[in-house]
């Protein structure tokens, strides 16, 4: 599913150990109108539009230093290639960390992470990486270098250019480094397993919780719907006659007699409702969380983004049903014939759709999708090339089309950035 | 007021900034245009009227446009920057004029769009959290609307209950809470606005997860230079279960200041943590009498959340302030004494009139942990200059108020002021600061800009701005470097007549 390496052949890959030969092969590029893609780990680069002509790949991957870590200050300066997971080895001696657990979160890099606004179930309490973004270093198609926003948290000099390239796909310039603020490591954390009965239930608790005064530091649902008995590592549903599996899992984290009301609390409030409820303490919670994470991505089938009100999730679930009831399993989707499943942030109203069916099948549940008022932004992140050529991957951008093109003019004007890979 | 701008050449270098126009452009035809669509009533050009609209909070720097227009709606919006689009007038959309940078000072013979007209609630969705509001509504009636439910709108700058959101937008907001919950940009899930070319654009929405740059987080900030916003909506909180307020006084400003990095040390993120010296005490207390003990400094300290969470960290920073020297320490058992401690912080900036005939508000960033060593230069300025210095900040995030005091009827005093207060955002920068935490650039700083950020950063930020408003007719003159405007007067603060006269105070 390697998109720029199906693309074209053999690509010059470039890899830069400076921000001045980062800065230099951009320059290089527009000059020679040739078509340049920005990498990292390469853990998303099969999502967008498929590539075209790819020459030069720019690889960030040597640029991977943490510039500065202030833990005083609670900040940190990080290069575009380093990983996530070992910047939040280094912030973790300082008892701080980077609060952010996008998919592939072992192996993606800072610049990648940005590039794509990419997050996890943390994003509930912490946010998307715009949020805790400060300060940005880029390096223009022109070969400049230049930085917006700063080194302190509360700073509002200037145009927030890191903004800009959040969710850009590496479309207008490249990353260099960014600065973040961090968040102090919570001493405890415990999570609460949650199984609903129904789609109504399922509503119910989230509209409970949302309501209510828990603060926890993630929210999810997942959603399993199989024409054949879901699958759960956790719990036998051969019994249920329901082809469809609810769960919430919320996950407190603070001082640990903190933890333990908060969960007291949850349990009551969420008893009422709820098929089971289970605690499931620090260690156990660690592997259930990377299944949570994994669990959309370890089987074939189209992975879009898509968002929803957060408090009409069961009227969400109810279309989603009415799109997916009639799916056919395609070749690859194997047992889990004609499955979605979905997971996502209960209070925010954002996930990940799965749809294991056949392109023709899963075009038409995107299409449906689209047009439903009850979803918004669906975008395909993971799709076959057959797939791609039937729906657009980003989808119409309405209005602020005409932004976009005037600022990729502005700052790509030989548009030798991102191999029309999108969004812009 | 108004001064004669033709014999000066005010072409801008990047030949995209129109930060002055000539007034004979604005002709009858634009006017009765701008009649129709607005109304007689929704326009304004007699010179008496457009007092008001000369300058915002920051009264030394003022400016007489052509007209003001007040539309009701987000196509009356459109259509008046269609016609600035269409004749070349420069434009800039102002709220309720609290600003504190000149970022709504009208551009000398150009218009003034006051969207103080735009004010109603468009829908309130308490189950999925979020507001939805034009831009004259002010902070405090987000809030208003929401809280018999539970709810509050977090960003809460000082002057929330003048301010709008439209011009918090513009801003990007703090307020004292930004450490534990962000700024407007982080509280805004999308917003209307009209580009400078006079099309209606959607940033961010009902649903997250636009696809895209973040366009919504770019103009959240940008001071009204990219667009004009129609509606926004935002996200509201769920008032937390518990919250704990104290006052602690010290003896010295270090002393606090070790007490908030401790804190942060081990972790607590308090939901506000603020600093006032002995000046800002003294005018606090004479003016809005918040019961302050007199001392060389006092903290405030907020923390909020779960019950169980705010008691057993409350007490690790009562004992912090108590092994530090903390003379007093004062929990607040009430709502009503919690809001008392925040009247007196709250109030401190207007609070320096009663102690100083004229004062200039500074905000400055430093990072906290640079926090002590800033403040004692600002001491040795203070002594270095003979003007004296009141100094409030947000301390958890190292956001710094100087209070510089000064008398205008002293020859030369003001101009020393404006010294002053530059030598401080010097030594911001110089400590890996910035020139402004909440305040905003606007037409007061701009010249500053280069202490900051190189040409390269700044040109690259107008290629940016270019993007949206190629002909410079939005709110042009702020934010970047220019000459010195035409008809600007270089100086600090001066008395607005509608505060000469009592009729308002800064907040």
């Amino acid at each position: 599913m390697c998109g720029i390496l199906q693309s074209t052949p053999d690509p010059v890959v470039i890899t830069p150990a400076t921000a001045e030969e980062v800065a230099a092969a951009l320059r290089d590029a527009s000059e020679r109108r040739h078509s340049l893609v920005i990498r990292g780990a390469g853990t998303k680069s099969d999502w967008g539009r498929p590539l075209g002509r790819v020459d030069a790949v720019l690889d960030m991957r040597r640029l991977n230093r943490i510039l500065e870590h202030q833990h005083g200050d609670m900040t940190a300066t990080i290069e575009a290639g380093a990983t996530l997971r070992d910047v939040n080895r280094a912030l973790a001696q300082h008892g701080q960390w980077l609060p952010l657990d996008p998919p592939f979160a072992d192996r993606a890099t800072m610049g990648g992470i940005l590039a794509t606004n990419d997050s996890g179930p943390l994003r509930h309490r912490y946010g998307t990486p715009r949020d805790l973004v400060i300060g940005i270093r880029l390096a223009t198609t022109d070969g400049v270098l230049a930085k917006a926003g700063g080194q302190v948290v509360k700073n509002v000099a200037g145009y927030d250019l890191s903004k800009l390239v959040t969710g850009s796909f590496g479309c207008l310039a490249a990353i260099l480094s960014a600065t973040f603020k961090l968040a102090p490591l919570p001493r405890a954390s415990k999570t609460l397993r949650v199984e609903a009965p129904d789609a109504a239930a399922l509503g119910q608790m989230v509209r409970t919780v949302m309501a209510s005064q828990l603060e926890p530091i993630a929210f999810e649902i997942e959603i399993r719907r199989s024409t054949q008995r879901p699958q759960s590592t956790r719990k036998d549903f051969s019994a249920s006659s329901a082809s469809s599996a609810f769960t919430i899992l919320l996950r407190f984290a603070s001082l640990p007699a903190v933890v333990d009301a908060q969960i007291d609390a949850a349990s009551s409030a969420l008893k009422g409702h709820a098929g089971s409820v289970e605690v499931i303490d620090t260690d156990d919670g660690q592997r259930l969380w990377s299944e949570h994470s994994q669990q959309l991505w370890n089987r074939d089938g189209a992975v879009v983004r898509a968002s929803w009100l957060p408090a009409n999730i069961t009227t969400a679930l109810a279309r989603l049903e009415e799109m997916t009831a009639a799916l056919k399993g395609g070749p690859a989707a194997g047992a889990a014939d004609g499955a979605t499943a979905m997971v996502g942030r209960a209070a925010v109203g954002a996930g990940l759709i799965r749809i294991d069916a056949d392109t023709d099948s899963q075009a038409s549940v995107i299409q449906q999708l689209r047009a439903s008022s009850s979803f918004g932004n669906v975008v395909v992140v993971r799709g076959s090339a057959d797939l791609k050529a039937l729906v657009d991957v980003w989808g119409p951008h309405g209005d602020r089309q005409p932004l976009f093109d005037s600022l990729k003019r502005a700052l790509d004007p030989a548009g030798v950035l991102n191999a029309g890979r999108g969004p812009v | 007021m108004m001064r004669d701008a033709t014999p000066v050449d005010c072409t801008r270098q990047a030949g995209s900034d129109r930060a002055d126009y000539n007034r004979g452009d604005m002709n009858r035809a634009f006017l009765s245009e701008l009649r129709r669509i607005a109304g007689d009533e929704g326009v304004l050009d007699d010179a008496l009227e457009l007092l008001t609209y000369e300058c915002d909070a920051l009264p030394h720097l003022r400016e007489s446009p052509a007209a003001v227009v007040l539309p009701t709606s987000a196509a009356e919006v459109q259509a008046i920057v269609r016609l600035c689009a269409r004749e070349g007038v420069p434009f800039v959309a102002r709220g309720h004029g609290t600003g504190l940078s000149g970022g709504a000072l009208p551009v000398a013979g150009g218009l003034v769009i006051a969207l103080s007209r735009l004010n109603r609630v468009l829908n309130v969705d308490i189950p999925n959290q979020r507001v939805t509001v034009e831009p004259g509504v002010t902070n405090l009636e987000v809030t208003r609307q929401v809280a018999p439910f539970g709810y509050y709108y977090a960003p809460d700058p000082s002057s929330q209950q003048v301010c709008s959101i439209g011009g918090n937008v513009a801003e990007n907001s703090g307020g004292a809470h930004c450490l534990k919950y962000g700024f407007t940009v982080h509280h805004v899930l999308g917003v209307e606005a009209v580009l400078p070319d006079g099309e209606l654009v959607h940033l961010g929405g009902e649903f997250a997860d636009t696809p895209g740059p973040d366009l919504l987080g770019l103009i959240i900030g940008s001071e009204g230079t990219l667009a004009v916003v129609t509606s926004v909506t935002v996200r509201i909180l769920r008032r937390p279960e518990t919250v704990q307020t104290l006052l602690a006084a010290f003896d010295t400003i270090d002393a606090g200041g070790a007490v908030v990095s401790e804190m942060i040390g081990a972790g607590i993120i308090p939901a506000a943590v603020e600093m006032m010296d002995s000046l800002a005490i003294r005018a606090a207390e004479a003016a809005v009498h918040p019961n302050f003990p007199a001392a060389d400094t006092v903290l405030i300290v907020e923390l909020d959340g779960p019950a169980a969470e705010v008691t057993a960290l409350f007490d690790v920073v009562v004992q912090t302030c108590t092994r530090h020297g903390a003379t007093t320490i004062e929990v607040a058992q009430t709502d009503e004494q919690r809001a008392r401690i925040w009247r007196g912080r709250k109030a401190a900036f207007a609070a320096m009139g009663r102690v100083s005939p004229n004062y200039y508000v500074q905000d400055g960033v430093v990072p906290r942990t640079r926090l002590p060593e800033v403040l004692k230069r600002i001491r040795q300025l203070e002594h270095k200059s003979g003007l004296r210095i009141g100094n409030v900040f947000h301390a958890g995030d190292g956001n710094l108020h100087p209070l510089i005091c000064y008398d205008e009827r002293v020859p030369g005093e003001a101009d020393k002021a404006e010294a002053v207060a530059a030598e401080i955002l010097t030594y911001c920068i110089e400590a890996g600061g910035s020139l402004t935490g909440e305040h905003g650039i606007g037409a007061d700083k701009s010249q500053h800009m280069p202490k900051m950020f190189t040409p390269e950063d700044l040109a690259l930020m107008q290629r940016v701005r270019s993007a949206f408003d190629p002909r410079g007719i939005c709110n042009p003159g702020k934010v970047f470097p220019t000459p010195r405007l035409c008809g600007e007067v270089p100086g600090p603060y001066r008395q607005h007549p509608v505060e000469a006269a009592g009729l308002a105070e800064r907040m």
